[in-house]
């Protein structure tokens, strides 16, 4: 008895001491700026340093401004374009792909090669693209075909979709090698099935691929909610949130107070409020994988 | 047309393409693939062309996608002029800390949630689990400030260390060891193996697919980063690639000896060791993806 119980601490001491280091990395990247982040939130402060304790009044600073509510109202802009510019595209890609046998490596890769090109360097290219001067390289092509230069990243309506268009440049290929992948593990048997029947093309996708793909659909899809919905360093880069704010994002707006502004309180109860959000999306997100995971 | 004649998987078969119309929605299909492929190796092309540029070729009409000559001597003077290979190096020392931070952190962390299973790892699961959804610019503050108050602005130590703190990376390892044989554990640990001999005799050489994977997807990462290095790295000697050119990016044009142009050439220049790198794993980058469902 004596001896099991030690061999058990000693079982369990060993797994321990090996997490402990990690352990300690994830404290202190991620978990004691969350909560100080958290405590932060209640309290007036210098710097990093509390002075006072003000309760809920840095949550009513920040609901109460009008940076705020344009950076949320932003946010969800993004969230709406990203699904209208970027869910459909990998979905139909992938379908192709796996539909075709010629140069199919080479597509593969040409797809994918947007995601391995650096972030900063993705942003800043695409800034230099849209240009708004008349030599400017979309401005160029579009003169082509007699149509005005345009203000590009400088319009207020068209800034957001512009981002989302580079950011689903950059993101697509990826999410198409997923789909991609799901597709090619379909049984032929279906398929057969359905020609069998003298299912048409478009029945064969509608009754066979789709629904093989609909649980994996559900899930990028809020995937990509969640993920966009922390849209921050493409306006940062572009746009620095203009022209006049038309594309500041809510994690751009945090990152503002600290660092423009010099207001850590203010941008951890925004923090706060944030990720609250993201906790209710990632539970949905959880919730509808599980139910993947059944069917 | 004969790999068509033999398809029997898939949507449409080869008794499909006997039709007309098929062949042509074929090549319809074909069509958009190559349209596709353009939208994505366009713009990293222009890039790399117009580094070549001047500054007043940039904005020219009529728009050409090739500079009029190709100026090599305008590469080495960008690079020697910025001194350009200093950051190159700066970027690899901090790739190489974070290749070994990653490696070593995530896979021991995972290696003890999913074969050690010490009471109360569930706990540890779940909250690197929740540390997922957390963006890292929340944290980006205090967390700032705690590595200035500990003494770790400038250093590369906390870039390395960001790395072995990844759920990404975790989340892929575990997957990996959990499917595993647990009766090659327990006939180590027969032998006479311990925790630690057990993880670098028997996993880790089991673990070179994954180890590989993790390596590729931090070495990008490790490249490609830039917000934590700018925030960290203040001394300009310590910058990495990408910190330079975010630093850079921002008072172009303020400078008289740094325009528009010079910016596309160091940009391409960061752009090409990815790229090099992406030809030569693109195998394994392209069905690790797939597979683990893991962006960026």
């Amino acid at each position: 008895m004596k001896q099991k119980m030690t061999s058990m601490i000693k079982k369990n001491l060993g797994g321990w001491l090996i997490m402990l280091p990690s352990i300690f990395l994830f404290l202190f990247f991620i978990w004691i700026p969350l909560f100080s982040n958290v405590s932060l939130s209640f309290y007036d402060t210098v710097g990093y340093t509390k002075e006072t304790f003000v309760g809920l009044e840095k949550y009513e600073a920040v609901l109460t401004d009008p940076l705020f509510t344009k950076a949320l109202l932003n946010t969800l802009l993004y969230t709406f374009w990203s699904v209208v510019i970027g869910f459909l595209v990998p979905i139909i890609l992938a379908i192709i792909l796996s539909e075709v046998v010629h140069l199919k490596g080479l597509f593969r890769t040409g797809i994918y090669f947007p995601n391995i090109v650096p972030g900063l360097a993705t942003v800043i290219m695409w800034t230099f693209l849209m240009s708004p001067e008349s030599g400017g390289v979309l401005n160029s092509l579009l003169s082509l075909f007699k149509i005005e230069p345009q203000r590009w990243l400088d319009s207020p309506t068209m800034v957001i979709p512009l981002i989302v268009i580079t950011m689903t440049w950059k993101g697509f290929g990826a999410t198409t090698l997923i789909y991609l992948a799901t597709i090619q593990s379909i049984d032929s048997v279906y398929y057969e099935a359905a020609r069998v029947e003298g299912a048409s093309v478009w029945q064969r996708i509608r009754h066979v691929t789709i629904p093989n793909l609909s649980p994996l659909i559900r899930m990028l899809f809020i995937l990509q909610i969640i993920s966009v919905f922390q849209v921050f360093y493409e306006p940062l880069v572009m746009t620095s949130g203009g022209p006049n704010n038309a594309s500041i994002s809510l994690l751009q707006l945090v990152h503002r107070y600290v660092f423009r502004y010099g207001d850590a309180s203010k941008a951890a109860a925004l923090g706060v409020i944030v990720a609250s959000m993201l906790f209710i999306l990632t539970f949905v997100y959880l919730k509808l994988s599980k139910n993947a995971d059944n069917t | 047309m004969k790999q068509l004649k033999t398809k029997s998987y898939g949507i449409l078969i080869f008794s499909d393409y006997k039709k007309t119309s098929f062949k042509i929605l074929y090549g319809v299909l074909i069509g958009i693939l190559i349209l596709t492929l353009l939208i994505t190796i366009f713009p990293p092309l222009w890039l790399l062309l117009s580094s070549f540029k001047s500054a007043s070729e940039l904005y020219e009409l009529p728009f050409s996608l090739f500079p009029k000559n190709l100026n090599l001597g305008k590469v080495k003077d960008v690079w020697s002029s910025l001194q350009f290979g200093n950051y190159y190096m700066n970027s690899i020392y901090v790739i190489l800390g974070a290749l070994v931070c990653s490696i070593l952190f995530n896979g021991l962390l995972a290696y003890a949630v999913s074969v050690l299973k010490p009471k109360g790892y569930k706990l540890v699961y779940n909250m690197v689990l929740i540390s997922l959804m957390i963006p890292a610019i929340l944290n980006m503050g205090p967390l700032l400030n705690n590595i200035v108050n500990i003494g770790l602005s400038n250093s590369y130590l906390p870039l390395w260390l960001v790395y072995g703190a990844n759920p990404f990376n975790f989340i892929m390892f575990k997957t990996f060891f959990d499917k595993l044989p647990s009766s090659l554990f327990d006939s180590a640990q027969i032998d006479g193996c311990n925790k630690i001999q057990l993880f670098y005799k028997i996993i880790l050489p089991l673990s070179t697919p994954i180890i590989m994977v993790i390596g590729i997807f931090t070495i990008n990462a490790a490249w490609s980063d830039f917000l934590l290095p700018f925030l960290v790295l203040n001394i300009d000697a310590k910058q990495t690639v990408m910190v330079k050119i975010y630093s850079l990016y921002s008072v172009m044009g303020t400078s008289m000896n740094f325009g528009p142009d010079k910016l596309l050439m160091v940009l391409a220049l960061s752009v090409i060791p990815p790229v090099i790198f992406f030809l030569i794993f693109q195998k394994q980058i392209t069905s690790s993806v797939a597979t683990s469902g893991m962006k960026d």
